[in-house]
């Protein structure tokens, strides 16, 4: 089967802290059937072209999760995407390192903040009184067991979510995506003895500042859905502890405050997530918006039908789940 | 077109001006939006974060009235349409769909499944279509930059509620060029505006925030716009505290999606409620030739 071959314009970072005073896009034009993954390109670049460019690899089959780069934007394995839809959408190719760690030279970073935040969750199995380990093996699990957390083993590390996530970005408090979905594993997992002190751990400036953007879902290669395992911690820790951190005192009392009146009551939620110390501090900028929005001194009325509100409540939200 | 109009709780409180500026546009574009009083709020991921089965029960419930009706849902938030997708698409799991069904049964309600839940953006851009709308345009937004600005709900997870790519969408810049407008491509677009965690950490919510405005800006972009009224409050209403974050003045108008439409038809500035925001879009207004209304 033979495949056209086609013109590819690559404009690639290149940066040497050392000696260059800014990073600069080199430009590449290479000939390539669309099919060629990205890293091909790129070591047709380094051995033919210009030995000088540094990058990462590895095994160039999406396992050891070595080649992680931003590709026109998005943060993902260069051995696992093609250039063909690239050049389609982009017209050309722009290479970019990780995002939200320093550059050591051209498109390897220093990823030790990525696994700094990894070993912040105590990443490994804590003995379980109620499942001993006989001969110090773990004891099996059912495949209903196994299958609360079947994605997450999948993943190889390879920090895409990290680079793509606004919350590392914007707070180094933020363990980022990949973190989070490794805590949840053990969570969930019946051989482990940390749970409830594993989420307790993690909650001041950690699980609730995720923004639920779903960005690192995207960037996966493998499937962990890192923002829905996040999700799942949420939940675990509400249903555990309750409403004890600014973030889940938030989003009990978002739930509380539909179950009122089924609509939000927007001046209510504040005071709900941030108590009456909360509501002064926010003063100021309820100022700064009511000058425009008035509405926000009034709470609106119920629905039609709140009353279906809340026995759809009484029927879900019960007792032991609050 | 008869639509099941789901405005959300913002549009109806804070955020009015955005309810004022789609029933505008509908009115002018032969949208007929059906009111319905009983819809509750979405839960705005809030409600996903504490009890995932109630949120999808409480969506159910709204997603049966309009099916009651024969009715599909027309949002005009992001949220608002990711948490009614997401409702229709985790419903897809037995073990989900048992216990909502068992709780909707409750009061009554029954929920076959069949209501589709579009967003605004998807209305114009492939229900009446952008040739359709170009043909309508009186006051071309000619020579205004527009950042367009998602909001990660109506993208992702693309898998289980997204109508575009959520990498590379197109239709809001697509709507913008029929507007006589320039659309501005930058990669803060389909990022997050940090609104999930304002009221958990203010700073880092801003900041995220004022990433992006700064972005925008970086890329030309003389206005923002959203189809959604929480990145709107954390754009525009919040844009002060994303200052102080960035260090420097932003100065950044944010319009809603219809507001713009709204412009290119001929719609005054009061008649799409501009003088609510809380950054002036005057600069905007007067780079396309219409009039300022004082605030």
């Amino acid at each position: 089967m033979s495949e056209e071959i086609v013109d590819v314009p690559f404009e690639v970072y290149r940066f040497d802290p050392a000696r260059d005073r800014a990073p600069r896009y080199q430009r590449y034009a290479l000939r390539l059937a669309p099919h060629t993954p990205v890293l091909s390109a790129l070591l047709a670049i380094r051995n033919d072209l210009d030995p000088s460019l540094a990058l990462r690899y590895s095994c160039r089959s999406a396992i050891c999760g070595s080649c992680a780069m931003v590709i026109n934007s998005k943060s993902r394995l260069a051995c696992q995407t093609p250039i063909g839809p690239e050049l389609e959408r982009h017209g050309r190719i722009v290479i970019d390192p990780m995002r939200n760690m320093p550059v050591l030279r051209d498109l390897v970073t220093d990823t030790r903040s990525f696994w700094t935040n990894y070993r912040r969750i105590d990443p490994f199995l804590k003995p379980n009184p109620a499942k001993p380990m006989p001969e110090g093996r773990p004891s099996p699990m059912s495949p209903a067991e196994v299958a609360r957390f079947y994605e997450t083993p999948r993943c190889i590390a390879c920090a895409a979510c990290y680079s793509a996530c606004p919350a590392v970005e914007a707070d180094p408090m933020f363990p980022g995506p990949m973190a989070l979905a490794k805590l949840y594993r053990f969570v969930v997992d019946p051989r482990d003895g940390g749970t409830q002190e594993r989420l307790v751990k993690i909650q001041p400036g950690g699980l609730w500042l995720c923004l639920r953007c779903h960005l690192c879902t995207e960037s996966c290669p493998k499937g962990v859905r890192p923002s829905e395992r996040i999700m799942d911690l949420k939940e675990l820790a509400i249903a555990a502890q309750g409403g004890t951190e600014t973030g889940s005192k938030h989003a009990v009392g978002f739930k509380e405050n539909i179950r009122e009146r089924g609509i939000l009551n927007e001046m209510r939620l504040v005071r709900q997530t941030s108590g009456f110390g909360g509501m002064i501090a926010q003063l100021g900028q309820g100022f700064h918006i009511l000058r425009k929005k008035r509405e926000l001194m009034h709470a609106p009325k119920p629905i039609e039908g709140a009353s279906e509100v809340q026995r759809l409540y009484e029927a879900l939200d019960t007792e032991e789940r609050r | 077109m008869k639509l099941a109009y789901y405005p959300g709780c913002v549009a109806q409180e804070t955020g009015k001006e955005l309810d004022r500026s789609t029933r505008w546009v509908a009115q002018r574009l032969g949208i007929e939006l059906v009111d319905f009083p009983n819809f509750s709020c979405c839960g705005s991921g809030f409600i996903d974060e504490a009890n995932p089965v109630l949120n999808v029960a409480l969506n159910a419930r709204n997603l049966a009235i309009a099916e009651r009706a024969g009715l599909d849902i027309l949002t005009v938030c992001s949220t608002c349409q990711g948490m009614l997708a997401l409702a229709n698409n985790r419903l897809q799991e037995p073990p989900i769909k048992a216990k909502v069904d068992a709780a909707l049964s409750q009061i009554g309600v029954q929920y076959r499944g069949s209501t589709k839940v579009t967003h605004l953006l998807d209305v114009l851009v492939r229900g009446i279509g952008v040739e359709a709308i170009r043909q309508r345009v009186v006051r071309p937004l000619t020579g205004l930059k527009v950042g367009a600005f998602y909001g990660c709900h109506l993208l992702r997870p693309a898998d289980r509620i997204a109508s575009e790519s959520p990498e590379e969408p197109h239709s809001f810049e697509d709507l913008l060029t029929a507007l006589g407008a320039t659309p501005v491509l930058y990669r803060g677009r389909v990022m997050c505006c940090g609104f999930p965690i304002l009221f958990v950490k203010e700073a880092t919510a801003s900041r995220v925030a004022g990433i992006q405005i700064d972005d925008a800006r970086a890329h030309g972009a003389d206005a923002m716009a959203t189809p959604c009224p929480l990145c709107h409050l954390s754009l525009d209403a919040y844009q002060n505290k994303a200052e102080k974050q960035v260090g420097h003045d932003l100065d950044m108008p944010v319009f809603h999606l219809p507001q713009l439409v709204g412009l290119a038809l001929g719609a005054s500035a009061a008649d799409l409620g501009l003088p609510r925001h809380l950054v002036s879009t005057d600069a905007a207004l007067r780079k396309i030739g219409a009039v300022a209304v004082p605030s």
